[in-house]
């Protein structure tokens, strides 16, 4: 079995979710407003991808291919409603901010897509790797997104006061435009740095 | 398709399905407790923001109304908790109340709302919520709309003010009417 961590680097930053695939978008606009949220979110993701890339890996070979579509979104949903359990179990407010985020990771295309393009085709040990790789991308950029929001919007960083008490808070920031602004503004800056890294 | 794929892609399906379904009834069964433990947990903390004097709130229900009865140490009755929905700016709110002997407002809370971050959004702080304490059916009105309304709308949020100040009103004078 040949290991290739290549892809759990290139999960992270070159083909991070967020800032190069663009998938699973619609959760990170909904719950970058908050730190906390957004951690709980990451958690879940990674748990979710890593199980279902384990899984799908290990089932791979006896899956026809006429009916796999559905035995994937069976596995992904079964990881998922784990996860949903766990985390009212372990955090209530946490859960309760995700709100139906939660439940919909099962339709997020980040885990489908991985299902599909990788853990079908790979060995167990390198599909957690991919899903190891993508859901910690997913969570980085979930996380650098919901700091620069809720400093900005609400001029705090996990619930502490961090901006002075004058501070007007920047309310686009906080409401959805606001993620965009800020996905975009990233993307700029990592395609910066990777057109830089080329010329040298 | 062969038929022979066909029958070997339903029996890998349902193999899958009722693997899982087992799956999750164990981890329904382990995690179950815990989530009612958690919910029990957090009901009391906001029951005792509302009565801090209260030392037990026990569950009941009357005329199809669940309520918390709120007792203190010696086991008498001092008010009751109540949980009301109300329409807001961005969908219902759901708004807790607690009534005292007298029928005035000891305190609410709101337990779930979607009004607009920055605006509406101002329904859960105390700046606004605190208004409410004491207050009886006939000042549950905001200032703008009745004389003797004793509620002060957040600025820019009327209808999100409105919508909970409402709210608690239809409450009291619904358990009013039944006393």
């Amino acid at each position: 079995m040949k290991i290739d961590f290549k892809n759990f680097i290139n999960g992270i930053w070159r083909e991070n979710p967020i800032f190069y695939l663009m998938l699973g978008l619609c959760p990170l606009l909904a719950v970058s407003g908050s730190v906390r949220d957004s951690l709980g979110m990451g958690i879940a993701v990674i748990f979710v991808l890593t199980g279902s890339n384990l899984t799908i890996s290990l089932i791979r070979k006896f899956v026809p291919s006429h009916v796999r579509i559905p035995v994937f979104i069976v596995v992904i949903a079964t990881f998922v409603t784990i996860a949903d359990y766990s985390l009212a179990a372990l955090s209530p407010q946490i859960h309760r901010n995700l709100g139906v985020y939660l439940p919909l990771i099962v339709v997020n295309c980040i885990i489908l897509g991985r299902a599909e393009a990788y853990a079908s085709k790979n060995n167990v040990i390198n599909s957690i790797l991919d899903g190891l790789g993508v859901g910690i991308g997913f969570t980085i950029a979930i996380f650098i997104i919901s700091v620069i929001r809720e400093l900005l919007g609400n001029g705090t960083i996990m619930g502490y006061q961090i901006m002075g008490a004058n501070y007007t808070p920047f309310l686009i920031m906080i409401m959805p435009p606001g993620a965009f602004l800020v996905i975009g503004f990233l993307i700029a800056i990592k395609q910066g740095i990777e057109k830089r890294g080329k010329k040298c | 398709m062969k038929k022979k794929e066909l029958i070997g892609g339903v029996l890998i399906l349902t193999i899958v399905t009722a693997l899982s379904g087992y799956l999750l009834a164990q981890v329904y069964k382990i995690t179950k407790p815990a989530i009612e433990k958690q919910k029990k947990i957090e009901e009391e903390k906001i029951n005792r923001e509302i009565f801090p004097e209260g030392e037990e709130f026990a569950e009941k229900e009357e005329n199809g109304v669940k309520y918390f009865s709120v007792l203190n140490s010696e086991g008498e009755e001092i008010g009751k908790i109540f949980t009301t929905l109300s329409l807001g700016y961005g969908g219902y709110i759901k708004i807790k109340v607690g009534v005292n002997k007298n029928g005035e407002i000891k305190g609410i809370k709101i337990l779930q709302h979607n009004e607009t971050p920055g605006l509406g959004a101002k329904i859960t702080e105390d700046k606004f919520l605190s208004q409410f304490k004491g207050k009886t059916v006939e000042e549950l009105y905001l200032k703008k709309d009745k004389s003797e309304g004793k509620i002060d709308a957040i600025t820019g949020a009327t209808i999100s003010s409105r919508a909970v100040t409402d709210g608690v009103r239809k409450l009291l004078e619904k358990i009013n009417k039944k006393r």
